[in-house]
């Protein structure tokens, strides 16, 4: 062969490493900085209950975009997680006030979830049309759905222990005390990270996002593998939906609407690419935490959710901009 | 008849250092069908983009009525009353035929569109063409043929002189071309040219005046139609002084049939009777483009739907999907590397093991290395380290990943469609060799080539495929080129 290889990826300078590295998940470094800005900005930011206060917000929307980053990673999107997620926590709500114990009450909800995020995925795989409009359709059908079953009133009147499912206090660390609810996302994220990298499903998601038609050619069941990240969409809302209405002790069919582009806005920011096949859990991880950061400095600053809204987007901007340019450095675009 | 349009000495180098077309003279008459015909990569296409405007020359001229003109951009080449009609259509589907037709010169009144004007205007061009489709009509909703004829009436809209034809015949069935036929004649009898572009000999005697026959980037000729025997033609194509290729020695093949096609239609007209395969053997496919190579493997494959009776390995074979394909032991390197045999973002060993991973929980990134690396050193695969991604190879090293899949897996009947495309030499010979050796090893392979010249040297049988039929089978040890070439054009039938 005349050929020359170019890009050799070992013996490389360490320094250059680190550089690469750093570039590769530069998400983190941009949340250290945020983080930095935050605490010098206000001395109330760092303390154990701020801490403990961030995890436990973040975890509604954290949860569900753990299951977005999945579908995101096939190329795909899902509309539909809001609804499902007000839908999952208004169905739970509803089982427990009939009287159904705890246990069978979250069974069924997670069900409803998995089925609800499978029907999209069917759909959308066996009859070729795209996630983005099946998944619409879905927002505004569970949606419908939701308000359909109490006839959009609230339900309240919960047992007491279903509220301590998102509010136990868990020491973490020396000091540093988490509610449940912030540490089922955590677990949840290493849960899903292994998922994707350790299993031959991650393996097979990737590989559908990276270039479907080389999958298909090398044997892999794209269609069963595009049904079953939506089933995981599905799933990661109907526990979001749970922690939701455990955390307000209320069944709200109104809660979580437009909880879908907070978690799009998430995965995307946190280096996953939308075209499919790049990207991660650990990015969705530190990108849903910056923006609960940014919210939360904003709150302890006393900034109206005005000029919240407006920084946050030009941020995701700013993000997105970086990561283009990172692409066209490294000659990917 | 006066000259409408004089091409000469038209060269083209594309750096550092390929000549695709080299001095290039050809003149058009008006009211004539001009054909143009050569092999693949005599210099067809980039002569035909440099007429109109796609590419600029290097050297030489083109004068249209005597003016010389020098375009810079296709709109030039259709303002001078050029205008091309692509393979693939250039139109758009969702719009109607007669938005289609204005496309970039709508008339205007005032700055507004002129919808009247552009509806008269339409249905004068579509009766000149002989259309029985309305201007209304989405273009999306018509057949392929008239389609065809909205692009001709395209350029008549714009007042072609001279309008150039890439192989209108490819996706037409006989009375579909039958039609654009008469179209072509009507527009002649008018003094307006045509430069017609086609691999088949017989549209040639049906529709053309006069001949060019272009070799290695030369026109090589321009001959009369009428009074040149086929047998001038493919002279002339073929060419005398042709290079002398080294057969490599190969065994002679003794292994049990392992693939028998009784017979396989799939779409496009793709009609395979008695195929067969040994065990061992390594059939070459050759043909012109849109002879059903790449259809018929994809068929083998599951990867298209076709209605099939094949035996493979004794058993009934009937694929579904590549799943159903793979389980039965066959690998197949498709066309297109890029799009269809990798993810270029993802590792080589992930790649290499993709079909392989299939099936069990847990993915074992280092058992999937260690499988990896002895399959890509077999290949003599250069590489980095197994966690580099594949868009950071060579070409050829690329494609001895998409091999290393099917090696890595077991296949024992390989499917190899173009395997050798845009590698250089070496790479080819390298490729070939690990054929040959997978071969000896008792694998059953199937090559598909536009290159005659490599099935040549490689393979124990060839096999010329012509519209969508097998209809010759020949021994190259027994044949020269050339007999296989003539066969390929004309489509004639012979079996070894």
């Amino acid at each position: 062969m005349t050929e020359t290889v170019t890009g050799a990826a070992p013996a490389r300078r360490p320094g250059r490493r680190l550089i690469d590295l750093a570039i590769e998940y530069n998400f983190i470094l941009i949340f250290l900085v945020v983080v930095a800005i935050a605490a010098t900005l206000s001395p109330n930011f760092l303390t154990a209950t701020n801490i403990a206060n961030l995890f436990q917000q973040a975890a509604v929307v954290g949860v569900v975009a753990i299951g977005m980053t999945f579908v995101i990673l096939t190329g795909n999107i899902d509309l539909s997680v809001g609804s499902v997620v007000a839908l999952c926590g208004m169905l739970a709500a509803v089982l427990l006030a009939d009287g159904m114990p705890i246990m069978p009450a979250i069974a069924i909800t997670i069900l409803a979830g998995a089925i609800a995020g499978a029907t999209i995925g069917l759909i959308s795989a066996l009859a070729e049309v795209p996630s983005f409009i099946v998944s619409l359709a879905g927002l505004v059908s569970f949606r419908g759905i939701t308000y359909l079953m109490t006839d959009g009133v609230p339900v309240s009147g919960l047992p007491q222990g279903f509220g301590a499912i998102s509010s136990t206090m868990v020491p973490v660390l020396p000091g540093l005390q988490i509610s449940s609810m912030g540490l089922i996302f955590i677990v949840l994220c290493i849960a899903a990270g292994a998922l994707l990298r350790l299993t031959v499903f991650g393996e097979s998601v990737y590989a559908t996002g990276g270039n479907a038609e080389a999958s298909r050619l090398s044997g892999l069941p794209t269609t069963r593998i595009l049904v079953m990240v939506f089933t995981v969409s599905g799933i990661m809302s109907a526990l979001a939906g749970i922690l939701l209405t455990s955390r307000l002790r209320i069944g709200q069919p109104t809660a979580a609407q437009g909880l879908e582009l907070d978690a799009i806005a998430a995965v995307v920011l946190g280096g996953t690419s939308l075209f499919g096949g790049r990207g991660g859990v650990l990015g969705t991880f530190f990108a849903v935490m910056l923006l609960q950061v940014l919210r939360n400095i904003f709150n302890l600053l006393g900034l109206g959710s005005f000029y919240q809204m407006t920084v946050t987007g030009l941020i995701i901007v700013a993000a997105i901009l970086l990561n283009r340019f990172i692409d066209i450095r490294r000659g990917r675009a | 008849m006066a000259d409408l349009l004089t091409i000469e000495n038209l060269s083209k180098r594309f750096p550092p250092n390929i000549v695709a077309l080299e001095q290039a003279t050809v003149s058009v008459r008006k009211g004539e069908v001009h054909c143009l015909l050569g092999a693949n990569g005599a210099g067809k296409s980039t002569f035909l983009k440099l007429i109109a405007g796609a590419l600029s020359p290097s050297g030489g001229e083109i004068c249209i009525e005597g003016h010389k003109v020098n375009f810079r951009a296709p709109v030039e080449a259709a303002a001078a009353g050029i205008s091309m009609i692509y393979q693939e259509l250039d139109l758009v589907p969702q719009l109607t035929v007669a938005e289609n037709l204005f496309l970039g010169h709508p008339p205007s009144r005032f700055g507004f569109l002129d919808k009247r004007a552009r509806r008269t205007r339409a249905v004068e061009a579509l009766a000149r063409v002989g259309a029985n489709f309305s201007p209304d009509d989405r273009v999306g909703s018509l057949s392929i043929a008239n389609q065809q004829l909205t692009a001709i009436a395209r350029s008549l809209t714009r007042d072609a002189k001279v309008i150039i034809m890439d192989e209108p015949s490819a996706a037409l069935n006989e009375t579909e071309l039958e039609a654009v036929f008469r179209v072509i004649r009507e527009l002649t009898a008018q003094d307006v040219a045509i430069l017609y572009v086609s691999h088949r000999l017989g549209e040639l005697r049906e529709i053309g005046d006069r001949v060019t026959v272009l070799r290695g980037g030369r026109t090589i000729e321009t001959f009369d139609v009428d009074g040149t025997p086929d047998s001038a033609l493919v002279e002339a194509i073929l060419g005398r002084d042709r290079a002398f290729v080294e057969r490599r020695e190969r065994p002679p093949v003794t292994g049990e049939v392992v693939l028998s096609v009784e017979r396989l239609k799939g779409p496009q007209g793709l009609d395979i009777r008695g195929f067969e395969l040994r065990r061992g053997e390594i059939a070459g496919l050759t043909g012109l483009n849109g002879s059903g190579r790449t259809s018929f493997l994809r068929s083998l494959f599951g990867a298209q739907q076709c209605e099939a009776e094949m035996i493979l390995h004794g058993r009934s074979y009937a694929p579904g999907t590549p799943r159903d394909a793979i389980r039965a032991g066959l690998g197949l390197v498709p066309e297109s590397r890029k799009t269809e045999g990798l993810i270029l973002d993802a590792p080589i060993y992930r790649n290499a093991t993709l079909p392989t991973m299939q099936g069990r929980f847990w993915a074992r990134h280092g058992d999937l290395k260690a499988r990896t690396e002895p399959v890509l050193k077999q290949l003599s695969t250069k590489y980095g380290a197994p966690e580099q991604k594949v868009i950071q190879l060579s070409g050829g090293n690329q494609q001895k990943v998409v091999l290393a899949k099917w090696i890595i897996k077991g296949a024992d009947l390989l499917l190899l469609d173009e395997p050798s495309r845009g590698l250089d030499i070496g790479a080819k010979a390298d490729l070939y060799r690990l054929v040959s050796e997978l071969a000896a090893n008792g694998a059953a392979v199937i090559v598909a080539s536009s290159e005659l010249e490599e099935l040549y040297a490689a393979c124990d049988t060839i096999w010329v495929f012509h519209e969508g039929r097998n209809i010759a089978r020949f021994d190259p040890a027994t044949t020269d080129q050339d007999t296989i070439l003539k066969h390929q054009i004309l489509g004639e039938h012979h079996h070894d």
